[in-house]
C-alpha cells in the first residue's frame, strides 16, 4: 500500500507548477544570466553549485510548507487519523516523492550547467554531491514542515520562509564569496544549515572529501534539531484551538472502542 | 430490534467559557439512517468531529460496536480532501491504500457507478464541480465497504439537480445495508432520508418524538435567526 501513496505522490508533486518553477526554470534562468555576464569558469562552478543549492532550498522548503498547508487545510490529516495508514507514514511517502524528484532537478541543473559551462565533476564528487544532496533535502524538508506548523495562512507561508531563505542566501557562499562581505553577515549566515549545505556541494565538486564529511555532518545535525522541533509542533488540523497532536494518535478523546 | 452500533453519550466541548457542545448523546443502530440537524453554528460537526475522536472532548463517551471500528467507519467531511493532479479513480485509488486495500479499475469504476461520476473517472478531482466533488468525497468514505457511513452536509451549498444526486446516494447506501449519520439543516432532506432525527440547538441535543415538531423547532428557529 505504501507504494500507491508513494507513486500518487510523485504525481500529485510533479503537479506543483509553482514550486517547479522556483526549484527548476528560476534556476535555469539565473544560471544563464548570471554565466553568461560573469565569464569566467571558477565562478560558473559557484553558480552552479548556487543555483543546485537555492532550487533544493525552494523544493525542499516552500514546496513542502505549501503541499503540507493545502492538504492539511483540506482534511487530509484529519481523514488519515480515520483510516489505518499511520500519519507517519504518509508524512515519509510524500517526502520521499519529494526527495527523489528534488534529485531528479538537480540532476536537469547539472546537466544544462554540464552542457552550457562545460562543467564536469568527477565520479567521487558526484557520488558526495548526491549524498550532500540528500542529506539537505531531508533538512530543508524538515524545515518547510517546521514553517508551515506556525503559518496560519499561506501568506504567513511566504512571510516566514523568506524570513529564513533570505538570510540563508545572502549569508553563504552560493553566489559570491564571504570573504567580501561585512563579517556580521557571514556569522548570521553560519546560524543556519544553508551556509554549510553550499560548503558541502563546492567540496563535493571538487571531491574535497574533509570539508564535505564535516558539512554533511553538520547539515544532518542541523536536520535532526529540526525534525525535533517540527514533530513537537506537528498540527493535523487547521483549527489551531485543536493542538497537541505529535505525529501520533492522540489518546484523549480519540474514538473509543468498544 | 438491529444492534447499537454506535453509542454517545454525554459529549462536552468546551473552548474557553464558551461550550460548543453542551451534553449531546447519539445512538446509532445497524441499517439507520440518522439526521442531525440543526441551524448554522448549532455544533453537528463538532459533534462529528467528537464522535470521531477528531476533536478532544472535554466530557462523555463514545463507545463503538467493534474495537477497530476504523476499518468498518466511512467519513466524508465538508471539505473535499482531494489531491491536486490526480484523477477521480486515481483519488479513490490513494483513499483505497489508506485503508490497506487495493482498489482494482474495475471497482473503482464500480464506486464511481454508484456515486455518479463514472463518465469523470480519469478527470483530475480538483476540476470536478462542486457536486461532482462531494460525490467523490462520499466514493472516497466507501472504498473499503464501511458498515457506518458518516457524512457532513453532504448536500450543502449545491444546487437542486446536485442535492438530489447525492439523497439518492444516500439512499442507495441505506438500501445496501450501512448506517448513514448525516448532517444537515435541509428540513425536506431530512424528512426524505432519515429514520431517526437527532435536533441540535446551541450544543444540546434534542429528540423529538415526531418529524413534525422536530420541523416546526426548526422554522420556528430559523425565523428567529432572520429576524
Amino acid at each position: 500500500m505504501i507504494r500507491t501513496v508513494f507513486r500518487m505522490m510523485l504525481v500529485t508533486s510533479l503537479k506543483d507548477k509553482i514550486t517547479l518553477f522556483y526549484a527548476l526554470l528560476f534556476p535555469v534562468v539565473l544560471m544563464a544570466g548570471l554565466g553568461y555576464y560573469f565569464d569566467s569558469p571558477e565562478y560558473r562552478e559557484r553558480l552552479l553549485v548556487g543555483v543546485i543549492g537555492i532550487s533544493t532550498l525552494f523544493w525542499a522548503m516552500q514546496g513542502v510548507s505549501f503541499q503540507v498547508y493545502g492538504q492539511r487545510n483540506k482534511g487530509v490529516y484529519k481523514l488519515l487519523k480515520l483510516t489505518p495508514f499511520p500519519i507517519v507514514s504518509f508524512v515519509l511517502a510524500l517526502t520521499l516523492a519529494r526527495t527523489l524528484l528534488g534529485l531528479a532537478i538537480n540532476a536537469v541543473l547539472l546537466l544544462i550547467g554540464a552542457l552550457a559551462f562545460g562543467i564536469s565533476i568527477p565520479f567521487f564528487g558526484a557520488v558526495q554531491l548526491l549524498a550532500m544532496l540528500v542529506v539537505g533535502m531531508f533538512c530543508f524538508t524538515c524545515l518547510g514542515f517546521l514553517v508551515v506548523n506556525f503559518a496560519r495562512n499561506e501568506g504567513q507561508i511566504n512571510m516566514l520562509s523568506n524570513l529564513l531563505q533570505i538570510p540563508m542566501v545572502f549569508g553563504s557562499d552560493a553566489f559570491y564569496s564571504l570573504s567580501a562581505v561585512p563579517e556580521w553577515l557571514a556569522r548570521a549566515g553560519k546560524c543556519f544549515p544553508f551556509a554549510y549545505f553550499v560548503d558541502g556541494l563546492q567540496a563535493a565538486a571538487q571531491a574535497d572529501t574533509r570539508p564535505w564529511g564535516l558539512s554533511v555532518l553538520i547539515v544532518f545535525a542541523f536536520a535532526l534539531a529540526i525534525l525535533v522541533l517540527a514533530a513537537l509542533t506537528f498540527r493535523w488540523d487547521p483549527d489551531h484551538r485543536e493542538t497537541g497532536f505529535r505525529l501520533k494518535k492522540s489518546a484523549a478523546g480519540g474514538g473509543a472502542g468498544g | 430490534m438491529n444492534r447499537v452500533l454506535l453509542q454517545a453519550a454525554g459529549l462536552v466541548k468546551r473552548y474557553g467559557s464558551k461550550s460548543v457542545v453542551d451534553g449531546i448523546d447519539l445512538e446509532v443502530r445497524e441499517k439507520e439512517v440518522v439526521a442531525v440537524i440543526g441551524p448554522n453554528g448549532a455544533g453537528k460537526s463538532t459533534t462529528l468531529d467528537l464522535i470521531l475522536g477528531l476533536k478532544r472532548r472535554d466530557a462523555g463517551s463514545v463507545t463503538y460496536w467493534r474495537h477497530d471500528y476504523k476499518a468498518s467507519v466511512g467519513v466524508q467531511l465538508q471539505s473535499t480532501p482531494f489531491f491536486p493532479g490526480l484523477s477521480a479513480l486515481d483519488n479513490l485509488k490513494l483513499f483505497a491504500a489508506f485503508h490497506k486495500r487495493r482498489l482494482t479499475v474495475e471497482e473503482g469504476l464500480r464506486l464511481l457507478e454508484l456515486c455518479g461520476l463514472r463518465d469523470a473517472a480519469q478527470t483530475e478531482a480538483s476540476r470536478l464541480s462542486g457536486g461532482q466533488q462531494k460525490r467523490l468525497a462520499i466514493a472516497a468514505a466507501l472504498v473499503h465497504d464501511p458498515k457506518l457511513v458518516f457524512l457532513d452536509e453532504p448536500t450543502a451549498a449545491l444546487d437542486p439537480r446536485a442535492r438530489r444526486e447525492i439523497r439518492d446516494l444516500i439512499r442507495r447506501l441505506a438500501e445496501s445495508g450501512a448506517s448513514v449519520v448525516f448532517t444537515s439543516h435541509d428540513m425536506e432532506e431530512v424528512g426524505k432520508l432519515a429514520d431517526r432525527i437527532v435536533m441540535i440547538r446551541e450544543g444540546r441535543s434534542r429528540r423529538p418524538e415526531r418529524r413534525r415538531n422536530c420541523w416546526s423547532d426548526m422554522r420556528r428557529q430559523i425565523w428567529k435567526n432572520c429576524i
